[in-house]
Protein backbone atom coordinates (compact mmCIF):
# COMPACT_ATOMS: atom_id res chain seq x y z
CA UNK A 1 0.00 0.00 0.00
CA UNK A 2 1.33 3.25 -0.92
CA UNK A 3 -0.45 4.90 2.91
CA UNK A 4 2.79 2.89 4.92
CA UNK A 5 5.52 4.52 2.35
CA UNK A 6 5.36 8.19 3.46
CA UNK A 7 7.80 8.73 6.12
CA UNK A 8 5.06 11.20 7.47
CA UNK A 9 2.29 8.72 7.81
CA UNK A 10 4.79 5.85 9.21
CA UNK A 11 5.57 8.72 11.83
CA UNK A 12 1.92 9.41 12.77
CA UNK A 13 1.13 6.60 12.72
CA UNK A 14 3.59 5.44 15.59
CA UNK A 15 2.56 8.67 17.89
CA UNK A 16 -0.82 7.46 16.87
CA UNK A 17 -0.83 4.11 18.15
CA UNK A 18 0.95 4.99 21.53
CA UNK A 19 -1.14 7.75 22.04
CA UNK A 20 -3.94 4.77 21.49
CA UNK A 21 -2.68 2.89 24.05
CA UNK A 22 -1.70 5.26 26.91
CA UNK A 23 -5.39 7.10 26.59
CA UNK A 24 -7.84 4.80 27.47
CA UNK A 25 -4.95 2.79 30.03
CA UNK A 26 -5.02 6.50 32.02
CA UNK A 27 -8.86 6.61 30.80
CA UNK A 28 -9.88 3.59 32.49
CA UNK A 29 -9.27 5.28 36.19
CA UNK A 30 -9.92 8.44 35.41
CA UNK A 31 -13.39 7.67 34.44
CA UNK A 32 -13.94 5.49 37.62
CA UNK A 33 -12.56 7.72 39.65
CA UNK A 34 -15.59 10.51 38.00
CA UNK A 35 -12.78 12.92 36.57
CA UNK A 36 -14.26 12.19 33.09
CA UNK A 37 -13.81 15.72 32.17
CA UNK A 38 -10.22 16.36 33.33
CA UNK A 39 -8.93 15.79 29.76
CA UNK A 40 -10.79 18.41 28.40
CA UNK A 41 -9.89 21.20 31.39
CA UNK A 42 -6.42 20.13 31.01
CA UNK A 43 -6.55 20.08 27.26
CA UNK A 44 -7.33 23.98 27.22
CA UNK A 45 -4.33 24.05 29.48
CA UNK A 46 -2.27 22.71 27.04
CA UNK A 47 -4.03 25.06 24.21
CA UNK A 48 -2.98 28.28 26.64
CA UNK A 49 0.57 26.37 26.26
CA UNK A 50 1.00 26.03 22.94
CA UNK A 51 0.02 29.99 22.36
CA UNK A 52 2.11 31.43 25.08
CA UNK A 53 5.01 28.84 24.23
CA UNK A 54 4.55 30.11 20.75
CA UNK A 55 4.87 34.05 22.39
CA UNK A 56 8.03 33.35 24.53
CA UNK A 57 9.64 30.93 21.12
CA UNK A 58 8.96 27.82 23.22
CA UNK A 59 8.68 24.22 21.47
CA UNK A 60 5.16 23.82 21.18
CA UNK A 61 4.87 20.84 22.85
CA UNK A 62 7.44 21.89 25.71
CA UNK A 63 5.43 24.76 26.49
CA UNK A 64 1.76 22.52 26.66
CA UNK A 65 4.30 20.18 29.17
CA UNK A 66 4.74 22.96 31.39
CA UNK A 67 1.95 24.98 31.81
CA UNK A 68 -0.21 21.65 31.53
CA UNK A 69 1.72 19.83 34.50
CA UNK A 70 1.19 23.03 36.79
CA UNK A 71 -2.07 22.66 35.65
CA UNK A 72 -2.82 19.09 36.95
CA UNK A 73 -0.83 20.19 39.89
CA UNK A 74 -3.59 23.08 40.61
CA UNK A 75 -6.07 21.02 39.62
CA UNK A 76 -5.58 18.25 41.97
CA UNK A 77 -4.69 20.62 45.22
CA UNK A 78 -8.23 22.15 44.87
CA UNK A 79 -9.60 18.80 44.06
CA UNK A 80 -8.24 17.88 47.80
CA UNK A 81 -9.84 21.37 49.37
CA UNK A 82 -13.31 20.67 47.60
CA UNK A 83 -14.08 17.01 47.72
CA UNK A 84 -17.96 17.32 47.50
CA UNK A 85 -17.55 19.78 44.62
CA UNK A 86 -14.47 18.32 42.86
CA UNK A 87 -15.86 19.17 39.23
CA UNK A 88 -16.64 22.85 40.13
CA UNK A 89 -12.54 23.48 40.46
CA UNK A 90 -11.93 21.76 37.68
CA UNK A 91 -14.59 23.57 35.42
CA UNK A 92 -12.51 27.02 36.41
CA UNK A 93 -9.14 25.38 35.59
CA UNK A 94 -10.93 24.31 32.13
CA UNK A 95 -11.57 28.24 31.64
CA UNK A 96 -9.09 29.94 32.89
CA UNK A 97 -6.59 27.06 30.04
CA UNK A 98 -9.19 28.66 26.90
CA UNK A 99 -9.15 32.30 28.38
CA UNK A 100 -5.26 32.09 28.46
CA UNK A 101 -4.96 30.03 25.07
CA UNK A 102 -7.46 33.47 23.28
CA UNK A 103 -5.45 36.48 25.28
CA UNK A 104 -2.54 34.77 24.46
CA UNK A 105 -3.13 33.44 20.72
CA UNK A 106 -4.49 37.03 19.52
CA UNK A 107 -1.62 39.13 20.99
CA UNK A 108 1.22 36.76 19.08
CA UNK A 109 -1.35 36.65 16.05
CA UNK A 110 -0.28 32.81 15.85
CA UNK A 111 -0.99 31.76 11.98
CA UNK A 112 -4.53 29.91 11.96
CA UNK A 113 -3.30 27.01 10.01
CA UNK A 114 -0.95 25.86 13.07
CA UNK A 115 -3.79 26.62 15.14
CA UNK A 116 -5.85 24.52 13.69
CA UNK A 117 -3.49 21.83 13.37
CA UNK A 118 -2.70 21.64 17.01
CA UNK A 119 -6.81 21.93 17.58
CA UNK A 120 -8.13 19.67 15.35
CA UNK A 121 -4.91 17.09 15.55
CA UNK A 122 -2.75 16.44 12.22
CA UNK A 123 -1.23 13.94 10.46
CA UNK A 124 1.28 16.07 8.14
CA UNK A 125 3.22 18.19 10.91
CA UNK A 126 3.90 15.45 13.28
CA UNK A 127 8.45 15.87 13.10
CA UNK A 128 10.70 13.11 14.52
CA UNK A 129 11.30 14.91 17.51
CA UNK A 130 7.26 14.52 18.24
CA UNK A 131 7.62 10.90 17.77
CA UNK A 132 10.57 10.40 20.31
CA UNK A 133 8.82 12.83 22.84
CA UNK A 134 4.82 11.01 22.64
CA UNK A 135 7.44 7.50 22.72
CA UNK A 136 9.13 8.74 25.79
CA UNK A 137 6.47 9.97 27.48
CA UNK A 138 3.91 7.36 26.75
CA UNK A 139 7.10 4.54 28.08
CA UNK A 140 7.38 6.48 31.18
CA UNK A 141 2.92 6.39 31.51
CA UNK A 142 3.22 2.42 30.50
CA UNK A 143 5.56 1.99 33.61
CA UNK A 144 4.22 4.15 36.45
CA UNK A 145 0.66 2.68 35.66
CA UNK A 146 2.17 -0.77 35.49
CA UNK A 147 3.80 -0.63 39.03
CA UNK A 148 1.19 1.33 40.24
CA UNK A 149 -1.84 -0.55 38.92
CA UNK A 150 -2.89 -2.22 42.28
CA UNK A 151 -2.85 1.01 44.05
CA UNK A 152 -3.98 3.13 41.47
CA UNK A 153 -7.38 0.40 41.45
CA UNK A 154 -8.08 0.21 45.28
CA UNK A 155 -7.86 4.30 45.45
CA UNK A 156 -10.43 4.47 42.74
CA UNK A 157 -12.33 1.73 44.59
CA UNK A 158 -11.98 3.58 47.90
CA UNK A 159 -9.92 6.27 48.79
CA UNK A 160 -9.90 5.72 52.57
CA UNK A 161 -9.59 1.57 52.61
CA UNK A 162 -6.21 2.40 50.68
CA UNK A 163 -5.39 5.09 53.05
CA UNK A 164 -5.57 3.10 55.97
CA UNK A 165 -3.65 -0.12 54.24
CA UNK A 166 -0.60 2.61 54.17
CA UNK A 167 -0.51 3.97 50.75
CA UNK A 168 0.31 7.16 50.28
CA UNK A 169 -2.72 8.47 48.78
CA UNK A 170 -1.95 11.93 48.14
CA UNK A 171 0.77 11.38 46.54
CA UNK A 172 -0.39 9.05 44.24
CA UNK A 173 -3.50 11.15 43.62
CA UNK A 174 -1.01 13.88 42.47
CA UNK A 175 1.14 11.74 40.28
CA UNK A 176 -1.66 10.15 38.58
CA UNK A 177 -3.23 13.71 37.86
CA UNK A 178 0.82 14.69 36.15
CA UNK A 179 0.58 11.38 34.45
CA UNK A 180 -2.95 12.67 32.82
CA UNK A 181 -1.24 15.99 31.61
CA UNK A 182 1.36 13.81 30.33
CA UNK A 183 -0.63 11.59 28.34
CA UNK A 184 -3.29 15.43 27.02
CA UNK A 185 0.34 16.45 25.81
CA UNK A 186 1.08 13.06 23.97
CA UNK A 187 -2.18 12.61 22.41
CA UNK A 188 -2.41 16.41 21.61
CA UNK A 189 -0.08 16.00 18.32
CA UNK A 190 -2.60 13.47 16.53
CA UNK A 191 -5.92 13.67 18.29
CA UNK A 192 -5.82 17.84 18.51
CA UNK A 193 -6.76 19.14 22.00
CA UNK A 194 -10.20 19.70 21.28
CA UNK A 195 -10.62 15.48 21.26
CA UNK A 196 -7.55 14.28 23.24
CA UNK A 197 -10.28 13.68 25.95
CA UNK A 198 -12.36 11.75 23.84
CA UNK A 199 -10.01 9.19 23.49
CA UNK A 200 -9.40 8.87 26.85
CA UNK A 201 -13.07 8.21 27.69
CA UNK A 202 -15.00 6.97 24.41
CA UNK A 203 -13.36 3.53 24.17
CA UNK A 204 -13.25 2.72 27.89
CA UNK A 205 -17.35 3.75 27.68
CA UNK A 206 -17.35 1.02 24.83
CA UNK A 207 -14.96 -1.60 26.79
CA UNK A 208 -17.38 -0.83 30.08
CA UNK A 209 -20.36 -2.27 28.06
CA UNK A 210 -18.94 -5.85 27.74
CA UNK A 211 -19.43 -6.01 30.96
CA UNK A 212 -16.05 -7.72 31.84
CA UNK A 213 -13.72 -7.09 34.64
CA UNK A 214 -11.49 -4.37 35.65
CA UNK A 215 -8.13 -5.43 33.81
CA UNK A 216 -9.99 -7.01 30.56
CA UNK A 217 -12.21 -4.08 30.47
CA UNK A 218 -8.82 -2.14 30.55
CA UNK A 219 -7.79 -4.37 27.58
CA UNK A 220 -10.39 -4.27 25.37
CA UNK A 221 -10.64 -0.42 25.71
CA UNK A 222 -6.81 -0.29 24.61
CA UNK A 223 -8.02 -2.58 21.33
CA UNK A 224 -11.38 0.09 20.57
CA UNK A 225 -8.96 3.09 21.13
CA UNK A 226 -5.90 1.67 18.65
CA UNK A 227 -8.66 0.36 16.19
CA UNK A 228 -9.49 3.35 15.87
CA UNK A 229 -6.67 5.40 15.67
CA UNK A 230 -5.61 3.17 13.11
CA UNK A 231 -8.87 3.46 11.04
CA UNK A 232 -8.89 7.06 11.62
CA UNK A 233 -5.71 7.70 10.79
CA UNK A 234 -6.14 5.94 7.29
CA UNK A 235 -9.29 7.92 6.35
CA UNK A 236 -7.91 11.19 7.54
CA UNK A 237 -5.42 10.40 4.94
CA UNK A 238 -7.78 9.12 2.30
CA UNK A 239 -10.28 11.82 2.79
CA UNK A 240 -7.95 14.43 3.69
CA UNK A 241 -9.68 14.83 6.89
CA UNK A 242 -8.02 16.28 10.51
CA UNK A 243 -7.25 13.09 12.32
CA UNK A 244 -8.74 14.16 15.15
CA UNK A 245 -12.70 13.76 14.05
CA UNK A 246 -11.96 11.08 11.91
CA UNK A 247 -10.26 8.93 14.90
CA UNK A 248 -13.27 10.16 17.73
CA UNK A 249 -16.10 9.59 15.49
CA UNK A 250 -14.75 6.00 14.99
CA UNK A 251 -14.40 5.20 18.31
CA UNK A 252 -17.61 6.89 18.68
CA UNK A 253 -19.36 4.22 15.64
CA UNK A 254 -17.51 1.75 17.86
CA UNK A 255 -19.52 2.21 20.99
CA UNK A 256 -22.78 2.96 18.79
CA UNK A 257 -22.53 -0.65 17.48
CA UNK A 258 -21.39 -2.39 20.98
CA UNK A 259 -25.22 -0.49 22.13
CA UNK A 260 -26.93 -2.13 19.52
CA UNK A 261 -25.22 -5.58 20.44
CA UNK A 262 -26.18 -5.47 23.38
CA UNK A 263 -29.70 -4.28 22.86
CA UNK A 264 -29.85 -7.19 20.67
CA UNK A 265 -28.65 -9.37 23.24
CA UNK A 266 -30.42 -8.25 25.89
CA UNK A 267 -33.68 -8.20 23.37
CA UNK A 268 -33.10 -11.87 22.64
CA UNK A 269 -32.51 -13.03 26.20
CA UNK A 270 -36.26 -11.77 27.38
CA UNK A 271 -37.62 -13.15 24.19
CA UNK A 272 -36.13 -16.58 24.92
CA UNK A 273 -37.76 -16.16 28.67
CA UNK A 274 -40.91 -15.32 27.46
CA UNK A 275 -40.75 -18.26 24.95
CA UNK A 276 -40.27 -20.68 27.87
CA UNK A 277 -42.29 -19.59 30.34
CA UNK A 278 -45.31 -19.82 28.15
CA UNK A 279 -44.40 -23.44 27.04
CA UNK A 280 -44.35 -23.32 30.90
CA UNK A 281 -47.54 -21.91 31.69
CA UNK A 282 -49.37 -24.98 29.82
CA UNK B 1 1.51 -6.73 69.38
CA UNK B 2 -2.11 -4.91 68.71
CA UNK B 3 -2.93 -3.31 71.15
CA UNK B 4 -4.86 -0.18 71.00
CA UNK B 5 -4.73 2.70 73.14
CA UNK B 6 -7.00 6.04 73.25
CA UNK B 7 -6.05 8.47 75.00
CA UNK B 8 -7.76 11.52 75.64
CA UNK B 9 -9.29 11.36 72.19
CA UNK B 10 -11.24 14.44 71.63
CA UNK B 11 -12.40 15.11 67.88
CA UNK B 12 -15.34 18.07 66.16
CA UNK B 13 -16.10 18.71 62.79
CA UNK B 14 -16.22 22.79 63.00
CA UNK B 15 -17.88 23.17 66.45
CA UNK B 16 -19.44 20.31 66.04
CA UNK B 17 -17.60 17.90 69.30
CA UNK B 18 -18.06 14.35 68.23
CA UNK B 19 -15.89 13.10 70.01
CA UNK B 20 -15.21 14.34 73.45
CA UNK B 21 -12.47 12.76 75.81
CA UNK B 22 -12.69 9.17 75.48
CA UNK B 23 -9.80 6.82 76.53
CA UNK B 24 -9.84 3.56 76.46
CA UNK B 25 -7.50 -0.15 75.91
CA UNK B 26 -8.25 -2.70 74.19
CA UNK B 27 -6.22 -5.77 74.36
CA UNK B 28 -4.57 -7.78 71.86
CA UNK B 29 -7.60 -10.65 70.93
CA UNK B 30 -10.21 -8.10 72.04
CA UNK B 31 -13.69 -8.33 70.06
CA UNK B 32 -14.91 -4.97 70.94
CA UNK B 33 -18.75 -4.09 69.83
CA UNK B 34 -19.15 -0.05 69.26
CA UNK B 35 -22.75 0.54 69.92
CA UNK B 36 -24.63 3.82 70.34
CA UNK B 37 -27.25 5.94 69.11
CA UNK B 38 -26.94 7.49 65.33
CA UNK B 39 -24.54 10.65 65.20
CA UNK B 40 -22.90 9.23 68.77
CA UNK B 41 -19.65 9.30 66.95
CA UNK B 42 -18.86 5.60 66.26
CA UNK B 43 -18.06 5.91 62.44
CA UNK B 44 -15.87 9.06 63.83
CA UNK B 45 -14.05 6.82 66.48
CA UNK B 46 -13.41 3.98 64.01
CA UNK B 47 -11.32 6.57 61.63
CA UNK B 48 -9.88 8.24 64.24
CA UNK B 49 -8.00 4.26 65.31
CA UNK B 50 -7.69 3.65 61.82
CA UNK B 51 -5.39 7.04 61.36
CA UNK B 52 -7.74 8.24 58.55
CA UNK B 53 -8.09 11.34 60.46
CA UNK B 54 -5.97 13.28 63.12
CA UNK B 55 -7.92 13.63 66.45
CA UNK B 56 -8.06 17.25 67.58
CA UNK B 57 -6.57 16.51 71.02
CA UNK B 58 -5.08 13.59 72.10
CA UNK B 59 -3.64 10.29 70.36
CA UNK B 60 -3.92 6.41 69.48
CA UNK B 61 -1.68 4.01 69.82
CA UNK B 62 -0.88 0.55 68.15
CA UNK B 63 1.21 -1.28 69.73
CA UNK B 64 2.87 1.65 71.57
CA UNK B 65 3.57 3.36 68.64
CA UNK B 66 1.66 6.29 67.11
CA UNK B 67 -0.60 5.30 64.73
CA UNK B 68 0.16 7.59 62.21
CA UNK B 69 3.71 5.82 62.30
CA UNK B 70 2.28 2.26 62.86
CA UNK B 71 -0.76 2.46 59.72
CA UNK B 72 0.30 0.39 56.74
CA UNK B 73 2.01 -2.99 56.24
CA UNK B 74 -1.45 -4.64 56.25
CA UNK B 75 -1.18 -4.62 59.83
CA UNK B 76 -4.89 -2.78 59.71
CA UNK B 77 -8.35 -3.48 57.66
CA UNK B 78 -10.82 -1.19 57.40
CA UNK B 79 -14.56 -1.94 56.75
CA UNK B 80 -16.26 1.60 56.20
CA UNK B 81 -19.73 2.45 56.90
CA UNK B 82 -20.12 4.50 53.08
CA UNK B 83 -17.51 3.19 51.08
CA UNK B 84 -16.74 4.68 48.03
CA UNK B 85 -19.46 5.88 45.89
CA UNK B 86 -17.09 4.70 43.33
CA UNK B 87 -18.19 1.37 43.90
CA UNK B 88 -21.16 1.79 41.76
CA UNK B 89 -20.64 0.63 38.51
CA UNK B 90 -17.37 0.36 39.26
CA UNK B 91 -16.39 -2.82 36.41
CA UNK B 92 -14.04 -4.89 38.70
CA UNK B 93 -15.31 -8.44 39.12
CA UNK B 94 -15.82 -9.95 42.64
CA UNK B 95 -13.25 -12.07 42.48
CA UNK B 96 -10.52 -8.87 40.88
CA UNK B 97 -11.60 -7.04 44.45
CA UNK B 98 -10.94 -9.40 46.60
CA UNK B 99 -7.52 -10.09 45.25
CA UNK B 100 -6.87 -6.81 45.16
CA UNK B 101 -7.14 -7.31 49.27
CA UNK B 102 -4.33 -9.64 49.14
CA UNK B 103 -1.82 -7.10 47.11
CA UNK B 104 -2.41 -4.75 50.77
CA UNK B 105 -1.26 -7.46 53.37
CA UNK B 106 2.24 -7.25 54.44
CA UNK B 107 3.63 -10.39 52.31
CA UNK B 108 1.96 -10.52 48.97
CA UNK B 109 0.92 -14.44 48.44
CA UNK B 110 2.35 -16.05 45.68
CA UNK B 111 0.42 -16.26 42.54
CA UNK B 112 -0.75 -19.84 43.05
CA UNK B 113 -1.64 -19.56 46.95
CA UNK B 114 -2.97 -15.93 46.00
CA UNK B 115 -5.66 -17.76 43.91
CA UNK B 116 -6.86 -20.27 46.91
CA UNK B 117 -6.71 -17.77 49.71
CA UNK B 118 -9.00 -15.49 46.94
CA UNK B 119 -11.31 -18.40 46.96
CA UNK B 120 -11.11 -18.99 50.35
CA UNK B 121 -12.38 -15.81 51.54
CA UNK B 122 -14.97 -15.39 49.02
CA UNK B 123 -16.07 -18.77 50.14
CA UNK B 124 -16.38 -17.69 53.80
CA UNK B 125 -18.54 -14.62 53.34
CA UNK B 126 -20.30 -16.58 51.01
CA UNK B 127 -19.88 -14.57 47.12
CA UNK B 128 -18.60 -17.77 45.82
CA UNK B 129 -21.36 -18.01 43.61
CA UNK B 130 -20.94 -13.84 42.26
CA UNK B 131 -17.03 -14.18 41.49
CA UNK B 132 -17.19 -12.98 38.12
CA UNK B 133 -19.82 -10.40 38.53
CA UNK B 134 -18.95 -7.07 39.00
CA UNK B 135 -19.12 -5.35 42.19
CA UNK B 136 -20.67 -2.05 40.80
CA UNK B 137 -23.86 -4.32 39.76
CA UNK B 138 -24.54 -6.38 43.06
CA UNK B 139 -26.92 -5.30 45.89
CA UNK B 140 -25.24 -2.92 48.80
CA UNK B 141 -25.45 -6.33 50.96
CA UNK B 142 -23.73 -8.66 48.47
CA UNK B 143 -21.05 -5.69 48.18
CA UNK B 144 -20.81 -4.94 51.69
CA UNK B 145 -19.57 -8.93 52.19
CA UNK B 146 -17.39 -8.11 48.98
CA UNK B 147 -15.39 -5.60 50.85
CA UNK B 148 -15.54 -7.80 53.97
CA UNK B 149 -14.00 -10.25 52.60
CA UNK B 150 -11.62 -8.00 50.95
CA UNK B 151 -10.24 -6.37 54.18
CA UNK B 152 -9.73 -9.92 55.35
CA UNK B 153 -7.65 -11.23 52.47
CA UNK B 154 -5.36 -8.50 53.54
CA UNK B 155 -4.94 -10.74 56.79
CA UNK B 156 -5.02 -7.65 59.24
CA UNK B 157 -4.17 -8.25 63.13
CA UNK B 158 -6.52 -5.33 63.77
CA UNK B 159 -9.69 -5.41 62.01
CA UNK B 160 -11.81 -2.46 62.45
CA UNK B 161 -15.47 -2.84 60.80
CA UNK B 162 -18.16 0.08 60.34
CA UNK B 163 -21.35 -1.66 60.36
CA UNK B 164 -20.23 -4.91 58.04
CA UNK B 165 -23.93 -6.29 58.64
CA UNK B 166 -26.34 -3.33 58.08
CA UNK B 167 -28.08 -3.52 54.91
CA UNK B 168 -27.18 -7.54 54.80
CA UNK B 169 -29.22 -10.33 55.41
CA UNK B 170 -30.26 -12.58 58.42
CA UNK B 171 -28.48 -15.38 57.37
CA UNK B 172 -25.26 -14.07 55.64
CA UNK B 173 -25.26 -11.72 59.18
CA UNK B 174 -25.02 -14.63 61.32
CA UNK B 175 -22.12 -15.80 58.79
CA UNK B 176 -20.52 -12.76 59.18
CA UNK B 177 -20.74 -13.04 62.98
CA UNK B 178 -19.80 -16.39 62.70
CA UNK B 179 -17.10 -15.64 60.90
CA UNK B 180 -15.67 -12.60 62.74
CA UNK B 181 -15.93 -14.87 65.96
CA UNK B 182 -13.51 -17.26 64.41
CA UNK B 183 -11.09 -15.10 63.32
CA UNK B 184 -11.03 -13.66 66.57
CA UNK B 185 -10.94 -16.98 68.95
CA UNK B 186 -8.71 -19.37 65.83
CA UNK B 187 -6.21 -16.63 64.62
CA UNK B 188 -6.65 -13.98 67.13
CA UNK B 189 -7.15 -11.16 65.41
CA UNK B 190 -7.98 -8.24 67.54
CA UNK B 191 -11.78 -6.92 66.25
CA UNK B 192 -13.53 -3.49 66.54
CA UNK B 193 -16.89 -3.55 64.76
CA UNK B 194 -19.66 -0.86 64.70
CA UNK B 195 -23.23 -2.14 64.91
CA UNK B 196 -26.46 -1.52 65.52
CA UNK B 197 -27.93 -4.94 66.05
CA UNK B 198 -26.86 -4.86 69.89
CA UNK B 199 -28.26 -8.28 70.81
CA UNK B 200 -25.87 -10.06 68.01
CA UNK B 201 -23.10 -7.73 68.34
CA UNK B 202 -22.77 -8.23 72.46
CA UNK B 203 -23.23 -11.65 72.04
CA UNK B 204 -20.45 -12.34 70.14
CA UNK B 205 -18.30 -9.34 71.31
CA UNK B 206 -16.27 -9.87 74.65
CA UNK B 207 -16.17 -5.88 75.45
CA UNK B 208 -18.57 -3.35 74.66
CA UNK B 209 -17.91 0.55 74.02
CA UNK B 210 -20.97 2.44 74.23
CA UNK B 211 -19.98 5.81 73.06
CA UNK B 212 -22.56 9.02 73.32
CA UNK B 213 -19.76 11.66 72.23
CA UNK B 214 -18.39 10.79 75.64
CA UNK B 215 -17.51 7.11 76.31
CA UNK B 216 -20.84 5.86 78.20
CA UNK B 217 -19.68 2.15 79.12
CA UNK B 218 -16.66 0.00 78.03
CA UNK B 219 -16.37 -3.33 80.23
CA UNK B 220 -16.98 -7.10 79.50
CA UNK B 221 -19.76 -8.00 77.37
CA UNK B 222 -21.16 -10.12 80.20
CA UNK B 223 -21.18 -7.13 82.61
CA UNK B 224 -23.25 -5.11 79.62
CA UNK B 225 -25.66 -7.82 78.95
CA UNK B 226 -26.47 -8.37 82.39
CA UNK B 227 -26.91 -4.71 83.22
CA UNK B 228 -30.38 -3.98 83.67
CA UNK B 229 -32.48 -2.69 80.96
CA UNK B 230 -33.80 0.92 82.37
CA UNK B 231 -29.72 1.70 83.18
CA UNK B 232 -28.54 0.36 79.52
CA UNK B 233 -31.34 2.53 77.93
CA UNK B 234 -29.96 5.44 79.72
CA UNK B 235 -26.19 4.68 78.34
CA UNK B 236 -27.31 4.29 75.03
CA UNK B 237 -29.37 7.41 74.21
CA UNK B 238 -28.68 9.68 76.95
CA UNK B 239 -24.95 9.04 77.84
CA UNK B 240 -25.69 9.52 81.73
N1 LIG C 1 -17.89 15.11 57.44
C1 LIG C 1 -18.54 15.66 58.48
N2 LIG C 1 -18.62 17.00 58.61
C2 LIG C 1 -19.26 17.55 59.66
N3 LIG C 1 -19.84 16.85 60.64
C3 LIG C 1 -19.81 15.52 60.58
C4 LIG C 1 -19.14 14.84 59.49
N4 LIG C 1 -19.25 13.51 59.68
C5 LIG C 1 -19.95 13.35 60.83
N5 LIG C 1 -20.27 14.55 61.37
C6 LIG C 1 -21.01 14.77 62.64
O1 LIG C 1 -20.29 14.14 63.67
C7 LIG C 1 -21.19 13.44 64.53
C8 LIG C 1 -20.76 11.98 64.61
O2 LIG C 1 -20.92 11.37 63.35
P1 LIG C 1 -20.59 9.84 63.09
O3 LIG C 1 -20.67 9.60 61.63
O4 LIG C 1 -19.31 9.50 63.74
O5 LIG C 1 -21.79 9.12 63.84
P2 LIG C 1 -22.14 7.56 63.95
O6 LIG C 1 -22.17 7.24 65.39
O7 LIG C 1 -21.27 6.75 63.10
O8 LIG C 1 -23.63 7.53 63.42
P3 LIG C 1 -24.41 6.40 62.55
O9 LIG C 1 -24.98 5.42 63.51
O10 LIG C 1 -25.50 7.19 61.89
O11 LIG C 1 -23.46 5.82 61.58
C9 LIG C 1 -22.57 13.66 63.99
O12 LIG C 1 -23.16 14.68 64.76
C10 LIG C 1 -22.37 14.13 62.59
O13 LIG C 1 -23.34 15.07 62.25
MG1 LIG D 1 -21.50 5.59 61.47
Amino acid sequence: MEFFQYDFIQRALLAGLITGIVCPLIGSFVVVRRQSLIGDGLGHIAFAGVTGGYMVGLYPVVGALILTIAGAVGIELVRRRHIAFADMGLAIFFYAGAAMAIIFSTMTRMPSTGLLSFLFGSIITVSLTDVITIAGAGTLVLLIVYFLFDKLMLMSLDEDIANVAGINTGMINMLFSILTALVVVVGMTIVGILLVSALMIVPVATAHLLRVGFKATMGWAVIFSMLSVFIGLTSSFYLDIAPGGTIVMTAILFYIIMTIIRQCIAFKERLKEQISSSFGDE
Amino acid sequence: MCEVKLFDIHFSYNTNVAIDNISLTISQGDFVAVVGPNGAGKSTMLKIIAGLIKPTRGQVQIGGKDIFTAKGHGLIGYVPQNYGKNVQGFPATVKEVVALGLTLGAAAAKKKAANHITNHMMELVGVENLRDRRIGELSGGQQQRVMVAMALAANPQLLLLDEPTSGIDYEASARIYELLGTLNKNLGITIVMVSHDIEKAVSWANKVACINRKLCFFGSSKEFDGTHAQSRHLWYYTGQ
